[in-house]
């Protein structure tokens, strides 16, 4: 059966045993994995984090000609205002659900703001996005999808999320995609093959995608970029595809896959180019399986060249770096850190699943006493395990950096940092040195206490996650 | 029945009780809901007010509740999370606010609530799901809880402080100058020799909370303080005063002669502070007198804003500094009632300026009226600068939410904050102007390039 018949993909949990909640060596972590059933951990205490809501919301910001309205009571449409003032992307609607919606149901609330909605943007799409209050009172979207979907003309998407079926944020972005693909993905029977290649690239920085896509055109190859940027064409020109190229597997993964297995477009899986190496092999793998290969090694020792160049005497030698990013990212700047002559001292990564058995590997075999801690947004863990460890510089991508610099290292932020390509290289390095050059911004915030306890930083910082029981 | 919104600027109860503990020192807010509300609060408020984030992230305890909370309930989560935040997070009071789902699932946060307090922690709660209401709504939501939930936790007897004034209706974050404009106002406050109570802000623990019950006066800054001075007279007797806005420039001095009035303080020392403060200004004003009239700021203006801010500035700008207002908006959904008030105040203030003034917090129909209302200079939210830069305008930022500025300590109550306004807009006419000039220039040569080839 086909996968997109469903409202709404499997978790994250149950698709790739992914946990959000652990801490251990590498060694121990493949181990997780090894077996049938992954156990899962919980918190007994948290801190707010993001869910696949957010997720969601993040990844139609970047949809073209859309609308998305927000199926929910007021607040769950501040992320929404967010995108809309920081980056001018997207146009954000919330129905608005009062205490009286939340018992009645509020369909035609929603039915006028579709319809107000196409009246004012005649967008090419317009999304609807659930929320945690209608799924639990189980308002029926579908009808209102059905109903103004004939009478607009206009692909009306549901976005099924619930905001606590998962604990892992990037469901959200599986939900997104397999929304808009069995939407507007057009037929499966059909298998023609155009000359374009998908360059799937979620939530990039605008400048990663375009690193990638200056070095993919310079090979001359003709790209169907999507879901960032995408218009609903896009996404029917990308089950025509020759193939799709990877740029970061725990974000597109699912949409690599379905269009894999509903649409027989390969899907070349590569680790992130993040690194001269790595960009290299990524490069490479891109250019063998467009019959390319030689080009693209020509254009790589080019760039390899100029990026040495450029680095100079450039080296992390000595430095000891932590890391807490999102999968993909933290493995492939690890490798990067290396490159640079760096130790990597610890990593936070936002989740961990079977998608990373491969790196996990790699990693256990060249340090194996590397510890992983495994948090989206627990600030009080990454803290107590930073402190510990004292590493010489952090680099994160999360929202809760403000807290890590009061511990009074050097940190970078790579969550508005390009990092891909040859260009990444040289951007990172000059932000690492800058950051280790002048550290006195991190010396003033040290004055600052953190928000946690002298007990809790005394505890382990696995103090709080614990095995569900079920 | 409420209707839907594009590009939302009043987020919800829920945040706006977040935006009032955050502001507490000590205070820990613990979120009992899913786990991305107070990521929501965090990206949609805090991080949209560069400078606005308290504990240098997102809210530091939240019960992230799960599928099972949602179908078996969340209280047996609530209790497990409110203990280890205890453990786990430095405070002095700990703020138990529910989201929407839990709210829904009907978990017993009383309950949990005094469980907490059975065990000698210092716990109170509010119901502050989105459904109920906006950021304002959430705001009065998490002071009545104070009000009427700390007298209980508090052990040790008061000792009372003549002369204080508890300071009510600044939203935090929702006004991006909240910080700078108590501190202002409590600087003109302790001028005339009273003790403000700012509650909110750098040095303003859950102490000044307790001290509550004690103040000869509660001062609504704005219609959202309306409700916290109401309960406050009803359950200590204590007098309140009412501002008509955000006292700006003159208005301060009015607020202070009020204030004197109403406590019986003397009339001559409070004139003579007031004077002083207006010499100050007064020469701010001559100074920027040349650039006033070279650069032309005799403008007819747009203002977005809550209510409070649109009676406040719109008054320093007409009155004061001669502009004419033509759009005026107010964002913050007050009453019918207040309403009411306002539009007859407004009516008052700007009569004879075929001013229009509107009540919306939709985006679009914002755009709308900024469009057809012809003025020259627009002051508004980070949700107006795109209409502003269509008409080709002239733009400060005034209002939430705030992009590509940053305010920390900034105000634009009182007198020091009617010269902030001063620079602010002075500053963005004149650059305005200026990159005005220098396109116009370019042109110009570009014109000459094409004349001579």
């Amino acid at each position: 059966m086909s996968l997109l018949k469903a409202k709404s993909p499997r978790i994250r949990e149950k698709r790739l045993d992914t946990l959000n909640a652990w801490l251990g060596d590498t060694a121990a972590a493949i181990a997780e994995f090894s077996g049938e059933d992954t156990v899962q951990r919980i918190r007994t205490f948290s801190q707010g984090a993001q869910d696949d809501l957010l997720y969601v919301l993040r990844l139609l910001a970047g949809i073209r000609n859309s609308v998305t309205i927000i199926h929910a009571p007021r607040g769950c449409a501040a992320a929404g205002l967010y995108h809309q003032v920081t980056s001018g992307r997207g146009h954000w609607i919330v129905s608005n659900l009062d205490q009286r919606d939340t018992i009645m149901g509020a369909d035609r609330k929603l039915r006028k703001a579709v319809t107000a909605a196409h009246r004012q943007y005649r967008p090419e799409v317009i999304f609807i996005v659930a929320s945690p209050v209608t799924a639990i009172n189980n308002d029926d979207i579908q009808a209102v999808v059905e109903e103004l979907h004939e009478e607009l003309e206009l692909p009306v998407v549901p976005v099924y999320v619930t905001g606590f079926a998962s604990r892992n944020a990037v469901t959200g972005y599986d939900i997104a995609l397999h929304s808009i693909l069995k939407h507007s993905g057009g037929d499966r029977r059909v298998h023609q093959r155009s000359s374009k290649v998908n360059l799937l690239s979620v939530v990039e920085h605008p400048a990663d995608r375009f690193e990638a896509e200056r070095l993919l055109s310079s090979l001359g190859v003709d790209l169907n970029i999507l879901p960032d940027g995408a218009s609903s064409k896009t996404f029917r020109l990308a089950t025509e595809a020759r193939l799709s190229l990877s740029l970061d597997q725990d974000s597109e993964n699912y949409l690599g896959v379905i269009l894999r297995d509903e649409y027989r477009v390969p899907y070349i899986e590569q680790p992130r180019p993040v690194g001269v190496e790595a960009t290299g092999r990524w490069l490479v793998a891109a250019g063998r399986a467009l019959g390319i290969e030689d080009a693209a090694s020509v254009l790589h020792e080019q760039e390899s060249e100029r990026v040495r160049r450029e680095l100079g005497d450039f080296s992390l030698e000595g430095v000891r770096v932590y890391l807490a990013l999102s999968p993909a990212t933290a493995f492939a700047v690890a490798d990067l850190v290396g490159e640079f002559g760096g130790e990597v001292a610890g990593i936070t990564v936002s989740h961990l699943d079977k998608l990373h058995t491969a790196r996990l590997e790699v990693l256990s075999r060249r340090s194996p006493a590397l510890q992983l801690h495994v948090a989206d947004g627990q600030p009080f863990e990454e803290l107590n395990i930073v402190r510990r460890i004292a590493p010489d510089i952090y680099l994160g991508d999360a929202a809760h950096l403000g807290q890590v610099g009061r511990l009074g290292i050097p940190v970078v932020s790579l969550e508005n940092t390009p990092v891909l390509g040859y260009n990444g290289v040289t951007g990172l390095a000059r932000s690492l040195s800058l950051a280790l050059r002048n550290r006195s911004f991190g010396a003033a915030l040290a004055g600052i206490p953190t928000s946690y306890t002298g007990a809790w930083y005394r505890r382990s910082p696995n103090w709080h996650i614990k095995k569900e029981v079920r | 029945m409420s209707n839907h919104i594009d590009g939302s600027r009043n987020s919800c109860a829920l945040h706006g009780a977040l935006q009032l503990i955050e502001a507490i020192e000590g205070a820990v807010p613990v979120i009992h809901s899913n786990a991305g509300c107070g990521y929501q609060h965090f990206l949609g408020v805090n991080r949209l007010n560069a400078g606005g984030d308290a504990f240098g992230g997102p809210p530091v305890s939240s019960s992230n509740i799960s599928e099972k909370h949602v179908v078996f309930g969340g209280s047996s989560r609530l209790r497990e999370q409110l203990k280890n935040t205890i453990q786990v997070v430095e405070g002095d009071l700990y703020f138990i606010v529910s989201g929407c789902s839990t709210e829904m699932v009907g978990d017993d946060i009383p309950a949990m609530t005094k469980e907490g307090r059975d065990q000698n922690f210092p716990v109170i709660y509010a119901n502050t799901p989105g459904f109920r209401g906006d950021v304002h709504h959430g705001y009065q939501l998490a002071v009545k809880a104070l009000v009427e939930q700390l007298p209980d936790l508090l052990k040790a007897g008061r000792t009372r402080t003549a002369g204080q004034v508890n300071l009510w209706g600044v939203i935090p974050h929702q006004d991006p100058f909240w910080a700078g404009n108590l501190e202002e106002i409590g600087r003109l406050l302790e001028g005339i020799g009273l003790k403000p109570n700012l509650l909110l802000g750098y040095g303003q623990d859950v102490n000044g909370w307790h001290k509550v019950p004690d103040a000869d006066l509660n001062i609504a800054v704005s219609i959202w303080g309306e409700t916290p001075a109401k309960l406050l007279e009803e359950r200590y007797g204590t007098p309140a005063l009412t501002l008509e806005g955000l006292p700006v420039g003159a208005a301060a001095g009015r607020m202070l002669l009020a204030v004197s009035e109403k406590l019986g303080i003397d009339r001559e020392r409070t004139e003579s502070f007031v004077r002083s403060e207006e010499n100050r200004l007064n020469r701010h004003l001559a100074a920027l007198a040349d650039t006033y009239y070279r650069a032309g700021f005799q403008l007819e203006f747009a203002l977005v804003g809550e209510s409070a801010q649109v009676v406040g500035l719109s008054e320093f700008l007409t009155s004061t500094l001669g502009l004419i207002p033509r759009t005026l908006v107010i964002t913050d959904n007050p009453s019918e009632e207040a309403k009411a008030t306002l539009q007859s105040l407004l009516a008052a203030l700007v009569e004879g300026w075929g001013t229009e003034l509107s009540f919306s917090e939709d985006h679009i129909e914002i755009s709308g009226l900024i469009r057809s209302g012809g003025a020259g200079l627009v002051l508004g939210s980070a949700l107006e600068e795109q209409v502003a830069v269509e008409l080709g305008l002239p733009f400060l930022q005034v209002s939430f939410p705030l992009s590509g500025r940053v305010v920390i300590n900034r105000g634009y109550a009182g007198y020091k904050g009617a010269s902030s306004l001063l620079e602010d807009l002075g500053s963005v006419i004149l650059s305005h102007a200026l990159r005005a000039d220098i396109s116009s220039q370019d042109k110009h040569s570009r014109s000459g390039t094409v004349f001579y080839t």
